[in-house]
């Protein structure tokens, strides 16, 4: 066994453990407080721990302003993202953990450049190219596109994940009498489940997370809750409407939260997949 | 596999990569070397002009006005103009009149110094929107990779000596700047040093004066660089944590055994057992550090900090200007292009070798 940490090393790694995770968390802790108060509490001189609840801002948000629509059309959004993304990227990462010829190496380089693209760069074609067909703000545009701007990390993933279940599995399909199609259905989906999973969090969040593409495709009652908040963000002048930013923050913040609390192990899983499997 | 196979199953996933990645692209670069205007002709208008007693002339004038096409909308002819959009992006004459400018007296006649010579030099390069915008780039890029790849360190080895209970809990804090959708965690430090939040007026109970975090360009370029160094720590965290489980306990074993420090067992066995790990976190965070936005987007806004990825987004969204946008566009994926091609060869030599 390793020795034992001297006292004073153990202190000084606690307090360096505790400070991180306060920082960590305190802006979004501090933006839960805010708010649920008036905004005089919410921006007081000096700050105070314990102030009146109120629940006009979400309402205001929710009810007034609308946001349940855009929730709504988030929920359509990243929902159809995530099944075609993980659809067609299955299927690709497959073909790409079990084909030997070099076509597979330069499809994958060419998708870690294009993961590299800044996304805005392909928006200034999307932009006069779908006014000019008549395919401006709407969903199925932004969920193909989204899907085409994830597919690159979607497919690196998926196939290291398919590369991780033995070829022994396939030979035996195929010895007996299953083809490509059966084996991959019958035989090799069942046991990808955890990539799947992990694969699917990542995609829902970028589509989820996106703001750039959303908030410049979607616009009126189309948008996208995180396209919403620009809105609200450049309203310094009037308090109560940023007031109205922090809870539509919040609103955005609380699903995520418990993604991280029901999946932590996927999620950690899927960030280290890449790094430490090679 | 078979050829045929193969192709069917990364056909999909192929076809919606080059359909809206690849041709876009191309797209783009078109756009970027022509300009748009609305067709227009030359027509004759009469008009009745009244004189003095009911008389009346009729005047004909050649007026131009816009070709309509059948739908009633104004026709735009797009025409070829070579590099001009790039020219008004990069700005080669600005930039060379800075480069060349006689700097060796201040403005009161003073022989300058070498550190005003630069700063001069410095202001003027970075007035040019896209100068500006790739120094603000670099910057937040070669600041905060260090930061990360440290912090993401320590934090990963003060975890790992913690006991196991102790350790799902801070993990689960880590992630939060990290998953947490980026408008929402940059607006939530914003939201902190506003002039009247919780941080400004801490530090003035506490005696700092009064601070004016938002109103001044150092101040905000140290935000945001503190927002991108939150933001993916735990992303370089998380691996190097990982990549801790895998450091073979006996070679740490027989170090202690022959008298190696701690520090000496983490220089010379934990620290090079973690080397691949500490190039992909660089290479990832390089490529998404290039393409920051949202922070420039809310703390920025163009006046104090911009990025390559915000000024294209400034040029389309607010002077809507899409051939101007395609050069800068297309002046971003150049430099992402020579960002990677250390990577590129390398994994090209390497696939050559391994055949």
């Amino acid at each position: 066994m390793l020795k034992q940490m001297p006292t004073s090393l153990k202190m000084a790694n606690r307090t360096f453990l505790f400070f991180w995770v306060f920082l960590a968390a305190f802006p979004f802790f501090w933006m839960f407080l805010i708010s649920f108060r008036s905004p005089v509490d919410a921006f007081s001189f000096p700050p105070k721990l314990f102030a009146p609840v109120t629940l006009e801002h979400f309402y205001t948000v929710w009810i007034v302003d609308g946001f349940w629509r855009q929730a709504l059309n988030t929920t359509v959004i990243t929902l159809g993202t995530l099944t075609v993304s993980l659809t067609i990227g299955c299927l690709a990462g497959y073909g790409l953990s079990r084909y030997r010829g070099s076509m597979g190496f330069w499809i994958l380089i060419i998708a870690l450049v294009f993961r590299a693209m800044p996304h805005v760069v392909m928006l200034v074609a999307y932009k006069p190219a779908f006014w000019a067909m008549g395919i401006w703000n709407r969903y199925e545009t932004l969920i193909i596109v989204l899907v085409a701007i994830n597919q690159p990390f979607t497919i690196w993933m998926l196939r290291s994940f398919f590369v991780n279940i033995p070829e022994e599995l396939d030979q035996a399909a195929l010895v007996d009498g299953c083809n490509r199609v059966q084996t991959f259905v019958k035989v090799i989906m069942p046991v990808m489940w955890p990539g799947v999973i992990t694969t699917g969090l990542f995609s829902f969040l970028l589509a989820y997370n996106d703001f750039l593409i959303s908030s410049q495709l979607m616009s009126g009652d189309h948008m996208t809750m995180t396209a919403a908040l620009s809105n609200y963000i450049f309203s310094d002048d009037s308090l109560a409407k940023l007031m109205h930013g922090v809870a539509g923050a919040v609103s955005i913040t609380i699903p995520l939260i418990f993604l991280v609390l029901f999946f932590q192990k996927y999620i950690v899983s899927g960030l280290t997949h890449g790094a430490v499997k090679g | 596999m078979k050829k045929k196979t193969f192709f069917a199953f990364v056909g999909p996933s192929v076809l919606v990569m080059l359909s809206l990645i690849a041709v876009p692209l191309l797209g783009v670069f078109y756009l970027s070397l022509h300009t748009s205007h609305v067709k227009t002709e030359i027509v004759e208008v009469k008009s009745v002009v009244p004189l003095f007693g009911g008389l009346t002339k009729t005047t004909v004038q050649k007026v131009p006005q816009p070709v309509l096409d059948e739908k009633g909308q104004p026709v735009k002819v797009w025409e070829f103009v070579g590099g001009r959009n790039f020219d008004t992006v990069a700005d080669p004459g600005g930039l060379a009149k800075a480069l060349s400018k006689d700097r060796s007296q201040t403005a009161d006649g003073q022989p300058a110094r070498l550190g005003q010579k630069l700063h001069g030099l410095y202001r003027d390069v970075t007035d040019i929107d896209f100068w500006g915008a790739l120094e603000f780039t670099l910057m937040y890029a070669f600041f905060t990779t260090p930061c990360i790849l440290v912090i993401g360190f320590v934090l990963a080895i003060a975890v790992n000596s913690l006991v196991q209970w102790a350790r799902g809990p801070i993990i689960f804090a880590s992630l939060l700047p990290h998953i947490i959708t980026p408008v929402v965690g940059s607006l939530s430090i914003y939201w902190l040093f506003l002039d009247n939040a919780v941080v400004a007026a801490l530090l003035e109970q506490l005696g700092a004066g009064k601070i004016y975090f938002l109103k001044d360009a150092v101040t905000i370029r140290a935000l945001i660089i503190l927002y991108g160094i939150w933001h993916v720590t735990p992303f370089a965290f998380v691996i190097l944590y990982a990549g801790l489980q895998t450091v073979p306990k006996d070679a740490l074993q027989a170090a202690e055994v022959d008298g190696a420090s701690r520090w000496q067992r983490i220089r010379y066995i934990v620290i090079p057992h973690l080397g691949a790990l500490f190039s992909f976190i660089t290479l990832i965070h390089l490529m998404d550090a290039y393409r920051i936005f949202e922070p420039v987007l809310v703390f920025g806004s163009n006046l104090f900090a911009n990025s390559l990825q915000y000024l294209t987004y400034y040029i389309l969204h607010f002077e809507d200007n899409y051939a101007k946008a395609g050069a800068s566009a297309i002046l971003t994926v150049i430099g992402i292009i020579i960002l990677l091609s250390p990577f590129l060869y390398r994994t090209f030599r390497d696939q050559k070798g391994g055949h």
